[in-house]
């Protein structure tokens, strides 16, 4: 791909990790959200 | 940090390749972040187009334009391109362009996601553009009346073009997801050997913190808006009160992403701020920490306060109560940062050139949307202006000057380094005080109209509301045209136009003005060497 820098390999490995690491907290976020809202709106609305 | 000395690949020197390939595959931070300019300026357009038409119809009582079904659809078109089409995608541009610059880094860390995060925007375009126009075409179904906010039942009962909606909102969703892991790892890893995080300038931490906020509160609401489809393909009752759901539980998933969006929008333009006020100031910035902790704070609180949307949905005492004094918490982290940024300007040598008119406006007048919202976010006051027109003064205030004028400023303040011209100043500063004053001509009048009891989100009113509809009428046209003459100053100095210097402004700092203006294709290839403090 035309001037794609290329990273020392490294690097490279510790920004997929990273990548990686903080799409962990958007699978958590989007699998945790039905239980969790479930529970806190029957707990806002007394019902 | 990574030393990131960068072994090239071997085409030595060269430019950009050329053609349209250069776009299409390109994993240049630079070039996508224009490709995500023009984009939000595309969408700015068409999100106006929409706004356009609704102020012609709202200009008399009576229905003259577009029947209520295509107000609604109107309404709810322009709300989401603005939010999801235009603000977004400028953040985003302006992101990719100066994060690596004032980092000294060579490019974003992941630079082929890069690439795909911008070119998921012109397809969720299409799919967005599409859920507007397919309920014309024979079969299509009914016209999406929801509003921006797609409360079920209602959205459960909008025909196709809801799942056209639906889809679109996914691939938006991944597409700022995936830009913000980027410009998290980015920032995390690519800095220049020796920058530390307290000493990134504001915008990289303002982008920090919306890039997390994102994270955290985009998937929310893609998992609610997939409960949506489902509930309206796949017999679940997640929202559906006679299948033992609850129709409410949607208005917190939405609004746990909503609020925080707000501050996605505004974070990155006040970021902006931190950079042009010191240049034209001729002061260093004041309180750089604080302004740090600021932003965090506000993200952090600014998650815990989503039901102040619904205060009359029936919540229980002590939840409206919790939500309200919340609420207004967020005041202060927010009062913080306008506070540190007037302190920059006092007794600072200023002069106003474009970006800095902006921020004097922006300063004054998100100040002023900042405590219209605090009389929303009292209970007993909401019940009155809930649903208003005075709840939609209120955005429009946060949202221009908080969101809009903070890019607007921004790429004037940049223009120079991206384009190696400088903008023609007379023109920006006749754009400039057209499109201020014609701002609060359109607005302003809906505080009272909303006071007096007009509803929001509606296609006709009582009589007694036409002066002043006429007025926000008359001033939001205006407003519309003024974009015009912001396009030709782009397209002007672009074209051309008095050279700009490396260091376009004579007081500014950063690493962005160290490098040529324009900047080589590829910067920083070898890192910056960084004083320490
Ligand atoms: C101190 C700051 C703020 C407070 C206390 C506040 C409070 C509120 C409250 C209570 C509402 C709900 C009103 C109702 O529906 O009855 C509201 C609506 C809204 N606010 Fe704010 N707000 C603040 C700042 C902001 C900012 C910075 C933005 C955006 C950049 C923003 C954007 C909005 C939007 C878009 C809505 C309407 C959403 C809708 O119903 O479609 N607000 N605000
Ligand atoms: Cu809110």
């Amino acid at each position: 791909m035309a001037g794609r820098p290329n990273y020392p390999a490294e690097l490279r490995r510790k920004n997929v990790r990273l990548a990686l690491g903080v799409a962990l907290i958007v699978v958590f976020m989007a699998i945790t959200a039905i239980p969790f809202w479930k529970g806190l709106v029957a707990l806002a609305t007394g019902g | 940090m990574t030393t990131a000395t960068v072994a090239h690949d071997d085409h030595a020197h060269h430019g950009p390749p050329s053609g349209i390939k250069r776009w299409l595959f390109s994993t240049n931070h630079k070039d996508i972040g224009t490709m995500y300019l023009v984009f939000a300026l595309i969408m700015l357009f068409l999100g106006g187009a929409s706004a356009m038409v609704i102020r012609a119809e709202l200009f008399m009582p009576g229905l003259q334009l577009v029947q209520p079904d295509l107000y609604n659809n109107l309404l709810t078109n322009h709300a989401l391109i603005m939010i999801f089409g235009a603000v977004m995608p400028a953040a985003a541009g302006l992101a990719n362009w100066m994060i690596p610059l004032m980092i000294g880094a060579p490019d974003m860390a992941l630079p082929r996601m890069n690439n795909l995060s911008f070119w998921i925007l012109p397809a969720a375009a299409l799919m967005l553009i599409l859920s507007f126009i397919v309920p014309f075409f024979p079969g299509g179904g009914s016209q999406i009346n929801t509003g921006w906010t797609l409360y079920p039942p209602l959205s459960l009962q909008v025909g196709m073009s809801m799942d056209f909606l639906i889809f679109a909102l996914h691939l938006l969703g991944i597409s700022s997801v995936l830009a913000s892991i980027n410009i998290i790892v980015t920032i995390f890893n690519m800095r220049a050997p020796g920058l530390r995080m307290m000493q990134l300038p504001i915008f990289v931490w303002a982008w920090l913190v919306t890039a997390f906020l994102l994270v955290l509160v985009v998937p929310v609401l893609a998992a609610g808006i997939t409960m949506l489809l489902f509930d309206r393909h796949f017999g679940t009752s997640f929202f559906i009160a006679a299948g033992g759901g609850d129709p409410v539980l949607f208005q917190h998933i939405f609004w746990f992403f909503g609020h925080p969006e707000v501050y996605i929008l505004i974070l990155p333009s006040l970021g902006v701020l931190a950079s042009i006020l010191p240049t034209f100031s001729r002061k260093p910035l004041f309180g750089h920490h604080s302004l740090i902790g600021a932003m965090i704070a506000i993200a952090a609180l600014g998650m815990i306060v989503w039901a102040h949307h619904q205060y009359t949905v029936g919540m229980s005492l002590a939840a409206v109560q919790y939500f309200m004094l919340m609420t207004i918490l967020i005041s202060i982290p927010v009062g913080l940062i306008i506070f540190n940024y007037m302190m920059t300007m006092w007794r600072g040598a200023m002069t106003f050139e474009t970006p800095m008119l902006f921020t004097v406006a922006i300063i004054l007048m998100f100040s002023f949307g900042g405590l219209t919202g605090v009389m929303l976010a009292v209970v007993p006051a909401d019940m009155q202006y809930h649903d208003s027109m005075f709840v939609v003064a209120h955005f429009h205030y946060v949202l221009l000057p908080g969101a809009v004028w903070g890019l607007f400023a921004g790429v004037f303040y940049w223009l120079p380094k991206w384009t190696g011209h400088m903008y023609d100043e007379r023109l920006a500063k006749t754009f400039f005080w057209v499109h201020v004053v014609s701002f609060n001509i359109t607005f302003f009048p809906q505080h009272f109209l909303g006071l007096a009891g007009m509803p929001r989100r509606i296609a006709d009113y009582n009589i007694m509301f036409t002066e002043f509809n006429m007025i926000s009428s008359v001033g939001a046209f205006f407003f519309g045209l003024s974009h015009l003459l912001f396009l030709y100053i782009i397209i002007k100095t672009v074209r051309g136009g008095e050279k700009a210097k490396a260091r376009a402004w004579e007081h500014a700092e950063g690493l962005e003005w160290e490098v040529d203006s324009p900047p080589a294709h590829h910067t920083w290839t070898t890192p910056p060497k960084i004083k320490t403090a």
